[in-house]
């Protein structure tokens, strides 16, 4: 990894989806459409020709009203959505942390989840295996490991799937409303685990709709609208611009 | 925490290099396609209370029935020299191998969706990881097949050991037929639907439970079994697994052929698709 560039580069990214107005999803009836000539194909542009960059050791929060682009653009990050047009440069391992528990299977114990759900996050199987205990005792759940995961409380999930994610120390933290799930004692905890990665030089990029804990924890933001920029910039300037919108 | 050495670079710029990228993907994350294939085995055993059973005795059952309603009918002219019984669990066997991994790794990255739009992985790893899976089943329904063939006094030649030559080149086919049904899939929901009627079809037009003298008379029926390139795994399975009649050269070199090409096409198109199938999921 080069160090004197940033972590997460975005050049006039756009994100183009095609929308079908009649919901098309099958052949018969897009077949149906064509014949009567009622289909109509629109195109949204979840992203517009967004550009910015996040260096390390800096957490980069993103707000915006729904339907701004804020997911899209952390899926963009997360290499889970090519840009339409654009590009994007992530440096270094991303641990996303978009939706938790996604990957998990109900049917199977603490254990087997954790070094499915690590491989599943480009790690290797053998060394999840050993990341167990750390990774169970962080989640505090050492007593339910060997137990399938469908009898674990949502906060239990949560701090699992959190636990596992973090276990490494990736250039690139993406969360995505992570903070907001689960009691006060692991949003406390997620939080220090969150500082730990940032002191250890990881990028961070926030999406929340939380401004008062993104205003505690950004240094930079982005307001997002309609898929494009309408504020870059100090965090406490944008999200009071933010706010001041409404 | 551990700290790993990371050279990882995304560059939404760097294309996929049709087939290249897609067999690098295949290789790095073979640890992945492990996992999930004993997860499948696992959580399929676990959910029901037959367990690892289930995978026999659904093959068992179709095979049962079959043998009742037609053992009085096949083979009873001797145009078989082994039980008709081996023959018919040979027929079904490579049946069930071909329709359940085609449409497991047809509707693989569907089914995967909830993962694939938050984590990126490969789209194709869980298409080939379903064929795998749709191997292991095939590999564990061996074993009472060979047993079978015990009973019956047909006995287990040696060319057992070649047996893994069509399971290989069937599961290329499987992933890649898989992997074309796989792409269409995102943007029209029914045709995982339409390739259970087509795979059905397809198995109907191989001698699984009849035998080919059935047809003998007739070469416009002739030319449509024998063109179906599930009659090559068939004919070589059979021949290899239990000794049946010999397969031909030409039809050995038809199996392979039909495993390669299904797989280069399948992998090709997923591969100069990939984005707007992501975006479509």
């Amino acid at each position: 990894m080069t160090t004197s560039f940033p972590p997460i580069e975005g050049h006039d990214i756009s994100l183009r989806y095609r929308l079908d107005r009649a919901n098309v999803r099958t052949i018969k009836e897009a077949t149906v459409q064509t014949l009567r000539r009622q289909r109509t194909v629109e195109s949204l542009n979840a992203l517009d020709g967004v550009s910015f960059s996040v260096k390390r050791g800096e957490i980069f929060g993103v707000v915006g009203p729904n339907g701004a682009g804020k997911s899209t653009l952390m899926k963009v990050i997360a290499r889970v959505l090519p840009p339409t047009s654009g590009r994007v440069i992530v440096r270094g391992r991303v641990a996303p942390m978009i939706e938790l528990g996604s990957g998990m299977n109900p049917e199977l114990t603490a254990r087997e989840n954790i070094v499915i759900y690590g491989a599943l996050l480009g790690r290797d199987p053998a060394h999840m295996r050993d990341r167990v205990p750390a990774i169970v005792e962080w989640a505090g759940v050492e007593e339910f490991v060997d137990v399938p995961t469908r009898s674990y409380s949502s906060g239990m999930l949560a701090r699992l799937a959190f636990g596992v994610a973090t276990d490494i120390k990736p250039e690139v933290l993406v969360v995505d409303e992570v903070l907001s799930v689960g009691d006060k004692a692991f949003r406390a905890k997620s939080q220090d685990r969150m500082f730990e990665l940032i002191n250890g030089g990881s990028a961070v990029v926030v999406v929340s709709h939380s401004l008062p804990l993104l205003r505690d924890v950004s240094t930079r933001a982005m307001w997002l609208d309609r898929g494009r920029i309408k504020m870059l910039g100090d965090a406490t300037e944008v999200l009071d611009g933010y706010r001041a919108s409404g | 925490m551990t700290t790993l050495p990371s050279t990882d670079v995304y560059d939404s710029d760097l294309r996929r290099r049709p087939l290249i990228t897609e067999f690098q993907n295949f290789w790095r994350y073979r640890g992945l396609i492990k996992l999930l294939v004993v997860r499948d085995l696992t959580v399929r055993y676990k959910r029901s209370v037959l367990g690892v059973w289930w995978t026999i005795l659904n093959p068992a059952l179709t095979i049962a029935v079959l043998w009742i309603v037609f053992s009085n009918f096949f083979g009873k002219q001797g145009e078989l020299d082994e039980p008709y019984i081996v023959y018919l669990t040979a027929g079904i066997l490579i049946a069930t191998y071909f329709t359940q991994g085609v449409i497991a790794a047809g509707s693989a990255i569907v089914n995967s969706r909830n993962v694939l739009i938050k984590i990126y992985i490969p789209p194709e790893i869980f298409s080939l990881s379903a064929g795998v899976a749709a191997a292991a089943h095939f590999i564990i329904s061996l074993v009472p097949m060979l047993l079978l063939q015990v009973l019956t006094g047909q006995g287990i030649p040696w060319t057992v050991i070649l047996v893994p030559i069509p399971l290989f080149f069937m599961l290329m086919l499987v992933t890649g037929l898989g992997l074309l049904i796989a792409s269409a899939a995102v943007y029209f929901r029914d045709v995982i639907d339409i390739a259970k009627v087509i795979t059905q079809l397809l198995n109907y037009l191989i001698p699984t439970f009849w035998t080919i003298d059935f047809i003998s008379d007739s070469p416009k029926a002739l030319a449509l079994v024998e063109g179906n390139p599930l009659y090559s795994f068939l004919v070589v399975f059979r021949s290899w697994a239990y000794g049946g009649p010999d397969a031909s050269a030409w039809l050995v070199g038809v199996m392979a052929m039909s495993g390669l090409v299904a797989l280069t096409l399948g992998v090709y198109v997923f591969s100069r698709n990939w984005r707007r199938v992501v975006v479509r999921l």
